[in-house]
């Protein structure tokens, strides 16, 4: 019998190869997008759980608010890992990492640089899955001069040669460390990211007592990763009782004075939810997270997607009913049960599936490449196989058949013979369930297309924002310190092109990377909260183009600046100064007792993070050092490129000329909701054809259905536009029904999404109205072709049919 | 074999009653041929369509071979008309989709025959009817006489005691048409019970008995 309905049923979808073309297509588009999205999130989700103890291991971090100032930092003190340890029986082990930035060393005579390092504790091996491929695989990094490499640095400083037993050095820190071991690459699904790790042993600052200063990664393997919540709960007493006296040693105040004015605590986070909680991304995450928002958002567009291909399905098939519904007829009085027919059917609509996902899986495989590069991603074919996906895909087929087919399925076998079979049925053209679903795929479609306008505009309007500073035609040479002592005459050199219009020498930029420093501030002896700090130099305001309120800016002319400042508005706020902050003065919280601070100058606030943030306080300090940023006046960009390497080669740098442009970097900040933009673009232009591709076919029922009427119509003098209309009118009144349920679902969506945003657009009438009108257009379009081909027939052909 | 009593069968229409039946009873013993006439609307299919169970009417008694049809839930009414009844169309209906021979063959997998024993029946009945040469063929690429003799032969497959046929050679021109008739004959003689509806006396002729229709009721037996 099987045998049999596969026969009818395949050559069913032959004959009817327009609706099952409509319904092939949409469905294995929404598979497609399905599997790729499926994929992604399965990605996205395995972040870390590569180690073998991951269920066990989590990450203690510090939240606080000070003085306003809300802190969320994934590095704590230095005594928190071994003080933990030793407190409660529960923590296995503790494992502490230390990253420091812009490393270089140096073998062979060679510098190298553009390399992550790290220190970690001997025991971190212990808690996390790295694998060792050659040297001492127990214990790499007992001796505090160890340090263990990735096969790549290995290969970059070595080669072929056994790196076992080679020195690197670190001349900046005065170390030289011997490799013990090489270890495989981390996967591209960890938060680390490293390529040379050193022993913590032969690490001063790891030995520290302070409960003050926060800098490491701190990792905790407990005997059950389950109760961590509990462990948690123990957390402010170990507060009390380490911080609380240096607390008091530190700004003078008890711990329990600090505490009712601020909140400060240790909390943990289990490993496995460290990428998708991106909240510690701007103090000291290893790798930026991805917000698990995106993954909710694409898990409902593939889902919205996967419907809508269904209700085509539906749609189509119960249209088509009045031409199905001769052989339900003739089956019955030939002796089908209801059953058989619903088997047949469901086996129509299995086939149709198999197909679709065959044509999906085949999709995927063309635009896994594409997808990778909108999304960022590396993701291989190879993980198609993956047990849970072959699952999905095969749950998948059989939830899509059962949905897509089951409606008709039963709503077709249910016709009785005799009503079929006189000829005189006809389906009716108005189904409420059919109408019903027209009006769900055009929710989702103009919900889509409404979202892609807002996300579309904010990306705009990040672009075009004041940001309090000029982003373009500025070049930043962060590597410039490498210049030592001849930076001034490089920057000499290079201000005598007339292309330079200005040079700055520091290592704070507001977009990109940059050197991060903050400072505790204290007014009249009392602590206020921690600001950020700017070392600059004089032309460091030009040069960015920031504006100067009030005050001065640095300048050499008044001899020593060093305790001279110029603060941003926000700073001024913060600190009381509303009015007039020139010549008043505050304290810097300093290792030896504090240094007293003079306002000179005032700038106007600029967006030195990104704009998803609030702009916070920031103290510029003259205190020039590290890179350059050189303000230019050209398009010839690259000429003045070549000229400026030329001078940087003459100082006979070892390091390699590199550069950056701001606006690059600050459009990289973007980067992750530029990609995430495109991709829902793409997916939403999808989902609109696929829907559009159903209304099309439905459209094409309509107008065979009212052949006769059509003809009736122009006969009694009905023109070409009145009979498109005619046809369009019940579509169109369907469509700006789903815009009453679209819009304020959709805005409530979007406003979600734009909470993300420090600075964001807001809502517009507009943005509705574009939104009602591209999805009237191109369901217009679909409807309209269709109908002006049925309004143009000849009348006397459709009505001598009859 | 049947016996309809008192039969009434209406339809509302702006509130009164319009009969397509009206107090019809009819006889019919096993062996008959039965030619049911009557002018287009005078209950000639409603009729067949109430015999075949296919219908339901809305007053009387209806016994298929002593069962008491108006009594018997819509499951055991269809399976009676799937073990015993044959329909035949005026207007063929056989499915597009499917070969001649898969045609003739569809209603023996909905009795779930095994597959040997149904090639065996549908060579049979390709060979008496003469178009074993057409069994690959679709229903379009055949002449109108030869279609409704695949539609007798689709009805004839399950062995029917009873074949029903609404104007079985409405469709045909008068050559085609008497070679029905005359296979029709030959079916009757073989002992199966034979009901057509046909406008045609000539037809009616082959019969072995005529009744006529009008309104609803038997105006002439």
């Amino acid at each position: 019998m099987l045998r049999n309905y596969l026969k009818s049923a395949r050559r069913t979808i032959l004959k009817n190869k327009g609706v099952y073309g409509i319904n092939i297509i949409g469905l294995s588009l929404g598979l497609a997008s399905c599997l790729l999205i499926l994929l992604f999130i399965l990605d996205e989700v395995s972040y870390d759980s590569y180690h073998q103890k991951s269920e066990d291991i989590v990450r203690v971090v510090f939240k606080a608010e000070i003085g306003g100032e809300e802190i969320s930092e994934a590095v704590v003190m230095p005594p928190v890992g071994p003080t933990l340890e030793k407190e409660f029986p529960e923590v296995l082990t503790a494992a502490r990492l230390r990253k420091m930035n812009n490393p270089k060393l140096t073998y062979n005579n060679k510098n190298y640089g553009d390399f992550e390092f790290a220190y970690i504790d001997p025991e971190f091996l212990e808690v996390f899955d790295l694998k060792i491929i050659k040297g001492n695989n127990t214990n790499p990094l007992e001796n505090p001069k160890a340090v263990i490499i990735t096969e790549k640095q290995a290969e970059r400083y070595f080669g072929t040669e056994n790196p076992i037993g080679k020195n690197l050095s670190f001349e900046q820190w005065d170390k030289q460390f011997t490799v013990t071991a090489v270890i495989e690459e981390f996967p591209e699904n960890s938060h680390f990211e490293f390529g040379v790790l050193a022993s913590m042993e032969g690490y001063d600052y790891a030995k520290s007592t302070s409960w003050v200063n926060s800098d490491f990664h701190t990792y905790l393997l407990l005997k059950d990763g389950e109760q961590y919540k509990n462990l948690e709960a123990k957390l402010p007493g170990i507060m009390d009782k380490y911080m609380g006296p240096q607390i008091r040693e530190a700004i003078g105040v008890s711990y329990s004075e600090f505490k009712d004015k601020n909140q400060v605590g240790l909390f943990l986070q289990p490993l496995t939810e460290i990428h998708l909680n991106p909240d510690f991304v701007s103090s000291g995450d290893l790798k930026p997270g991805m917000d698990i928002k995106y993954l909710y958002i694409f898990g409902a567009v593939a889902i919205f997607m996967l419907f809508i291909a269904c209700i085509n399905f539906m749609n189509l098939a119960t249209a088509a009913a009045s031409k199905r519904a001769k052989e339900v007829g003739i089956r019955k009085v030939l002796g089908s049960g209801q059953k058989q027919l619903v088997k047949q059917f469901l086996t129509e609509s299995f086939l149709a599936t198999i197909i679709a996902a065959l044509l999906a899986i085949l999709l995927v495989v063309l635009f896994l490449p594409t997808f990778n590069q909108l999304a960022g991603k590396s993701l291989q074919i190879i993980d198609l196989l993956q047990f849970s996906i072959v699952l999905t895909t095969m749950g998948l087929i059989v939830f899509v058949a059962f949905l897509a087919g089951g409606y008709p399925a039963f709503f077709l076998s249910s016709f009785k013979p005799v009503q079929v079979l006189k000829s005189r049925f006809a389906s009716s053209g108005k189904s409420s369930l059919r109408n019903g679903l027209v009006v769900f795929q055009f929710i989702i479609s103009a919900g889509l297309i409404l979202a892609t306008i807002v996300v579309y505009q904010q990306m705009a309007f990040i672009q075009n924002k004041d940001l309090g500073y000029h982003k373009d035609h500025i070049l930043v040479i962060r590597e410039a310190h490498l210049l030592g002592e001849q930076r001034e005459a490089f920057k000499n050199q290079v201000l005598k092109d007339p292309r330079v219009t200005s040079i700055s020498n520091s290592s704070f930029v507001p977009a990109g990377p940059t050197d991060i420093s903050m400072s505790g501030v204290l007014l009249g002896g009392e602590y206020q909260r921690r600001m950020f700090i700017y070392n600059v130099d004089e032309a460091y305001i030009p040069t960015l183009g920031l504006d100067l309120v009030s005050g001065r800016n640095f300048s050499k002319e008044f001899g020593a600046e060093r305790n001279r400042v110029v603060i941003n508005e926000t700073a001024a706020r913060s600190l009381g100064f509303h009015k007039d902050p020139i010549g008043k003065t505050f304290t810097l919280d300093t290792e030896d007792g504090g240094r007293e601070l003079n306002i000179i100058g005032l700038v106007k606030d600029f967006h030195f993070k990104s704009l998803h943030r609030e702009i916070e306080p920031l103290i510029l300090m003259n205190n020039p050092y590290g890179g350059l940023i050189i303000r230019i006046n050209t398009a010839d960009i690259s000429t003045l490129l070549a000229n400026i390497e030329n001078q940087w080669q003459k100082f006979n740098i070892k390091e390699p000329f590199s550069y950056t442009f701001l606006d690059e970097s600050f459009n990289r900040t973007y980067l992750r909701e530029q990609k995430m933009g495109t991709i829902l673009s793409i997916f939403t232009g999808l989902t609109i054809f696929v829907a559009c591709m159903g209304l099309f076919g439905l459209v094409t029922f309509a107008a065979e259905r009212r052949v006769r009427e059509i003809g009736i119509r122009k006969v009694l003098g009905s023109s070409i536009p009145e009979i498109i209309a005619l046809l369009s009118r019940d579509f169109i009144r369907l469509i700006l029904i789903s815009f009453l349920i679209a819009f304020p679902l959709g805005y409530f969506l979007m406003e979600q999404w734009l909470e993300d945003f420090a600075y964001r657009i807001e809502i517009k009438w507009w943005m509705f109205l574009l939104a009602a009108f591209l999805t009237t257009f191109i369901a217009l379009m679909t409807i309209g072709f269709k109908s002006f081909k049925a309004a143009s027939v000849n009348p006397i052909k459709s009505l001598r049919t009859e | 074999m049947i016996q309809l009593d008192h039969i009434y069968k209406w339809v509302k229409s702006g509130g009164r009653r319009v009969f397509l039946l009206n107090d019809l009873s009819l006889h019919i013993e096993k062996g008959e041929f039965l030619s049911i006439m009557g002018t287009s609307g005078s209950g000639k299919s409603t009729l067949l369509n109430v015999v075949a169970m296919l219908d339901g009417f809305d007053e009387g008694e209806y016994y298929f071979e002593g069962e008491a049809i108006h009594d018997l839930k819509a499951k055991k009414r269809t399976s009676i008309f799937n073990e015993n009844i044959g329909f035949i169309f005026q207007a063929y209906h056989l499915l597009d989709e499917l070969t001649v021979y898969e045609n003739i063959e569809t209603p023996l997998l909905y009795k779930k025959v095994k597959s040997s024993e149904r090639k065996a029946l549908v060579a049979d009945i390709l060979d008496k009817f003469n178009i074993v040469g057409k069994k690959d063929l679709f229903p379009h690429q055949l002449s109108g006489g030869q279609q409704q003799l695949v539609g007798i032969a689709r009805a004839l497959i399950i062995k029917p005691k009873l074949i029903l046929a609404d104007e079985p050679t409405g469709n045909l021109n008068s050559t085609q048409s008497d070679e029905i008739m005359k296979l029709f004959k030959e079916l009757n003689e073989e002992g199966v019970t034979i009901i057509q509806a046909t406008h045609s006396e000539n037809n009616a002729a082959y019969g072995s008995r005529t009744i006529k229709l009008l309104d609803g009721s038997i105006s002439k037996n």
